[in-house]
């Protein structure tokens, strides 16, 4: 890749993603089996009528976010898991800068975790029965969460990938840095399904926006030890 | 006086300090209006360890940044020795709020955003050494660390001051409020025990710290010794 740009090494870090979990589809199959069970239980289970009417704000924006995080963690660290165990890391790590493999990585698992959301929360609304009155707002929520996620996950699977690679290690570091985060999404949610009004969700996205961004910058300044230790 | 005998007089004067400290927030400090019976008195216990808490994280953080720097093994354990004491202070910090939140609330875990987030702040801390215990390379080991206990300090302020604020707490005011004014309304014999405490709670971080890193110093000396 002599005479390449960063963005191009981006891009073809990001289409070598695709091109591998289009031939594997072990994380699409991870995340999309997990939160489609999870929802159907939790569906079946409680379902739009065993919430009680003052509970359901809270109870509801909650469990969307239980479904997505988790469904999430079950998928987003084969990004860098893979390329241990297929040893292609140091191949990677000659063809491509740092800054590059992050963002591609990055890219891609923000695009799954979208893709995530565009399926499972509109089947959780008609499942669960939750009416949202503001959806701009809700889509800013979960836009803005997306990135502030995939943020998280992107740096935590690269530090385990270079530990044990294990999926319960992944879980136990991604949780207590995400939780303020879940917290303040779960507010943000509750915001938008309650009020047709942009500006309820905007202290939210504020606490959400600058969380992701004082974590990408610091995953971008990491990386590099990360990755080539 | 010589260093080696300062060295040896510091702790037994910790030690009267923080008799002279347990005396005072027992026999010296008046009771505090508004908390039931003397439950108040906690606060010359509990606030020093949440203090030295997260200054045990920040000491982490410092060490963890000039480990990535220098790559110096002596950053990293102190960096672990710091996590170490983080924990311990973290536990003693929860179970003292717990005890309070019993004798004023009735329950001792109410779900509390403060309680929620020294809760956080443990999970952090045993993460940080579950990740540790994950690499058995030791130069693996400590940059994975290092880089962890980085990314874990970004989202500290947003456990420690956002979070508590976007829900209504139980918790009584902290010493700096809401809107970031510094709030310091104490009686004066209680604001004496209290500053006693922090300095002391501080010394004690610091002789204890001091303690693990000279450890890990000689530890390294006899490992380098045994591989010569």
């Amino acid at each position: 890749m002599r005479g390449s740009t960063l963005l191009s090494e981006c891009l073809a870090v990001l289409g070598k993603e695709f091109t591998a979990e289009l031939r594997s589809r072990v994380a699409l199959n991870a995340i999309g089996l997990f939160a489609v069970t999870t929802l159907v239980v939790v569906a079946y289970q409680i379902g739009p009528y065993k919430i009680a009417e003052q509970d359901r704000p809270h109870v509801l924006a909650a469990l969307l976010w239980i479904i997505l995080f988790f469904a999430a963690t079950s998928g987003l660290s084969r990004v860098f898991v893979k390329e241990e165990d297929s040893h292609t890391a140091k191949t990677l790590r000659l063809a491509a800068r740092p800054a590059a493999v992050f963002a591609g990585k990055y890219l891609f698992n923000l695009i799954l975790l979208v893709a995530l959301d565009a399926v499972i929360v509109p089947l959780y609304c008609a499942l669960m029965g939750y009416a949202v009155s503001g959806v701009a707002g809700l889509v800013l929520v979960l836009a803005s969460g997306a990135v502030a996620l995939a943020a998280t996950t992107t740096i935590v699977a690269a530090i385990i990938a270079r530990a044990s690679g294990s999926s319960t290690l992944f879980a136990i570091l991604t949780m207590p840095l995400v939780l303020p985060l879940l917290v303040i999404l779960i507010q943000g949610t509750r915001a938008a399904a309650g009020s047709g009004e942009i500006g309820v969700v905007l202290p939210a996205l504020r606490g959400i926006v600058s969380l992701a961004g004082v974590t990408l910058i610091t995953s971008v300044y990491l990386f590099p030890v990360v990755w080539h230790e | 006086m010589n260093r080696p005998m300062l060295k040896t007089l510091l702790p037994w004067l910790l030690c009267l300090w923080m008799l002279a400290v347990i005396a005072g927030a027992f026999f010296y400090a008046p009771s505090a209006a508004g908390f039931k019976g003397e439950s108040a008195r906690i606060v010359f216990f509990h606030v020093p360890q949440a203090w030295v808490a997260v200054l045990a994280f920040c000491v982490n953080l410092v060490a963890s940044i000039r480990f990535l720097r220098g790559r110096d093994p002596l950053d990293d354990a102190r960096a672990a020795a710091a996590a170490r004491l983080g924990l311990v202070f973290s536990v003693l910090a929860t179970v003292t709020g717990s005890l309070f939140a019993r004798v004023m609330w009735g329950s001792f875990w109410n779900w509390d955003p403060r309680e929620v987030s020294i809760a956080i702040l443990l999970l952090i801390y045993a993460a940080y050494f579950a990740l540790r215990e994950a690499v058995p390379d030791e130069e693996r080991r400590a940059s994975l660390a290092a880089a962890y206990a980085v990314l874990a300090f970004v989202t500290m302020p947003f456990l420690v001051f956002v979070v508590p604020r976007i829900y209504w707490s139980l918790h009584p005011d902290t010493i700096i409020g809401a809107t970031g004014q510094l709030k310091f309304q104490m009686e004066s014999r209680m604001r004496q025990v209290f500053l006693a405490s922090l300095v002391g709670f501080t010394g004690l971080f610091v002789w204890l710290y001091t303690l693990d890193v000279r450890l890990a110093r000689v530890r390294m000396a006899r490992s380098r010794g045994g591989e010569e």
